[in-house]
């Protein structure tokens, strides 16, 4: 039995449709108009145990309405979703004993308490016993690098340190499935390679289960076999990484090297030019035409070198973003 | 999991929101003496307004009993009351609606305990209490002014003593229950700053000896307050068991006490149920 199970899962909003202008602003006051918004239209969803999986989609997509969804924040239009075998919203202290979720956008931390603070609240909240919290304390500071930080008032971290005192938030009671929602957002190279470090480390020891939304395709990239992209509210691929490629890109990108010469004028005729550095020309080839328009090339022109490659991944999922917006 | 967690202690829990309080508060050392200094320095206002009103005159309305010495135990209990109130619920429920507009909401949600007693008792501002121990002040002197008076000493019973903290501590869960409701509605209305506005205005009802509202104009809303909002019991009950301004008392006080008792039973009641009605219709915030 999967671990996480979402069944046609649907959240709509009914919001309030806001003219502009004064005049418009006073009549509203009286007769509102309402539209319905559907921020998820029908998820379907399994993750088995142990399983790293990760969530993309453009801005607005329904990714973090799901997460919401599924800690049992906000209560669903329709459908069903079951987590460990529990409805998450009906909100049971035992199922909320077992997961957790962190934002990257906000923080749970007391703002003007050291983190230490905050955490010691945790442990009485979750009921952790004393000497299994000292050593879970010990391991994540440990692992985080942050063990010197624990005395200071949240307020003067770094957005990266910050972010790291969440995560040892969020992990303190040792929760099987655990949500994470843009955990990198606004960090630095290196404080966003800490991060994915540590979630990596962390899951394969622990075996728990995560579903992680993010924007950087590194992230996912880096921790993630499968992905499961969302758009327009609906789960529009569900695989692995590099599947995403075969199955949205008809395209190739292959790079010219012409030998010293006139460039040739009717280079269109191969494919969308993306890009020329004479000698050196980029462009686009529906992949089925490659073997030809390859042939032909050799063929016409002195060529010093050929690349083949799949467009990049980012391209790819633009694109595919695109298409469905 | 299971066998390695313990259940909450919420005795423990508050405990711990009331330390991490105080250590906010330590750490801004003079923003919390300044604190104590401004509602103390109100409440010494309040005391020297009164005093000035009772060189004019012996007793608030006539025939009601609330002299000198019984209207200051009557202030006592409203600077016990609001103290308490300040103390422990006003910036929780203030923050309670911000939560809500905001989306702050979610994390109290992802724990694993009741989530109103979370969000009610998170914050502790201990300033506010010093109005309490002001409240004693005055309620001490009253009490030690009206036993020794020469005509018509009073000495309070024990049982009136521990009559008094019990509806005391009714009046604080009845002022609760009215905040409760009127935070929870910042579901529904998205944002509710009137709530601080709406607080002061209601809480002005009760800080008076209720016969000042026995006139044609006054009594709809004598009758509003006692049963509708029951705001005027919420002084009332308690001060007028320990002052005792009618001698010997009237007919009519212990159905009021019986009522007071009752209206805090129901008002918890109301405001739970609407607290977790407005749960189910919370859609948190973006991102």
């Amino acid at each position: 039995m999967p671990i996480i199970d979402v069944r046609d899962l649907t959240k709509s909003y009914r919001v309030f449709r806001k003219r502009e202008g004064l005049v418009e602003s006073v009549r509203g006051l009286f007769r509102r108009q309402y539209t319905e918004i559907a921020a998820v239209r029908g998820i379907n969803l399994q993750v088995e145990a142990g399983e790293f999986v990760a969530f993309l989609g453009p801005n607005g997509a329904g990714k973090t309405t799901t997460l919401k969804l599924l800690s049992g924040v906000i209560n669903p239009s329709g459908g069903q979703a079951t987590v460990m075998g529990y409805v998450p919203w009906e909100r049971s202290n035992e199922y909320r004993r077992r997961f957790a979720l962190v934002m990257g956008q906000k923080n749970q931390l007391w703002w003007d308490l050291p983190a230490q603070e905050s955490y010691r609240l945790h442990q009485q909240i979750y009921g952790v016993q004393p000497d299994r919290f000292k050593a879970r304390l010990d391991e994540l500071t440990d692992l985080l690098d942050v063990t010197k930080l624990l005395g200071q008032p949240v307020r003067e971290l770094s957005l990266g340190e910050r972010m790291k005192m969440e995560l040892i938030a969020a992990l303190l009671h040792s929760p099987e499935v655990l949500f994470l929602d843009e955990p990198t957002i606004g960090l630095d190279v290196i404080a966003q390679h800490n991060i994915q470090k540590f979630l990596r480390f962390y899951q394969e020891k622990h075996k728990i289960t995560i579903l992680l939304t993010s924007h950087y395709m590194k992230d996912v990239a880096a921790l993630c076999k499968r992905v499961v992209i969302v758009a327009g509210g609906l789960v529009q691929y569900d695989g692995s990484l590099a599947g995403i490629v075969d199955k949205f890109s008809g395209k190739k990108i292959v790079t010219l090297q012409f030998a010293d010469g006139d460039e040739p004028s009717n280079l269109a005729r191969l494919g969308t030019v993306l890009d020329t550095h004479w000698p050196k020309v980029k462009i686009s080839i529906a992949r089925t035409d490659v073997p030809r328009v390859l042939a032909e090339t050799l063929r016409d022109y002195a060529i010093e070198d050929v690349s083949v490659e799949d467009p990049p991944l980012e391209d790819v999922i633009a694109d595919l973003f695109h298409q469905v917006s | 999991m299971a066998d390695q967690t313990i259940r909450p202690r919420y005795v423990k829990v508050f405990l711990t929101f009331a330390q991490n309080s105080l250590i906010r508060d330590m750490t801004f050392r003079a923003d919390f003496i300044f604190q104590c200094i401004s509602s103390v320095a109100w409440t010494a206002m309040n005391v020297g307004f009164y005093l000035i009103i009772f060189r004019f005159t012996s007793m608030i309305g006539e025939d009601t009993g609330w002299m000198r010495d019984e209207f200051f135990l009557f202030l006592a209990t409203v600077w016990f009351i609001n103290s308490i109130v300040q103390a422990f619920f006003m910036p929780n429920m203030a923050e309670f609606s911000e939560l809500i507009r905001t989306g702050g909401l979610d994390f109290a949600l992802l724990k694993p305990i009741d989530t109103q007693f979370l969000i009610s008792l998170r914050r502790i501002e201990w300033s506010a209490l010093s109005n309490f121990f002001v409240g004693l002040l005055i309620a001490a002197f009253s009490l030690y002014s009206m036993a020794t008076r020469p005509i018509d000493p009073i000495y309070p019973s024990v049982v009136s003593i521990l009559l008094y903290v019990f509806f005391v501590l009714c009046g604080v869960a009845i002022m609760y229950s009215v905040m409760i409701c009127l935070a929870a509605t910042s579901v529904w209305l998205g944002r509710n700053q009137s709530l601080y506005d709406f607080w002061f205005y209601i809480t002005n009802f009760s800080r008076y000896p209720m016969e000042i509202y026995n006139t044609p104009l006054g009594r709809p809303l004598l009758g509003f307050f006692i049963f509708v909002i029951p705001v005027l019991v919420v002084v009332n009950v308690p001060a007028r068991i320990l002052a005792q301004p009618l001698r010997p008392r009237a007919d009519w006080e212990w159905p009021l006490a019986l009522w007071a008792v009752m209206s805090t039973v129901i008002a918890f009641t109301i405001s739970r149920w609407l607290f977790k009605k407005s749960l189910k219709s919370y859609r948190s915030a973006s991102s």
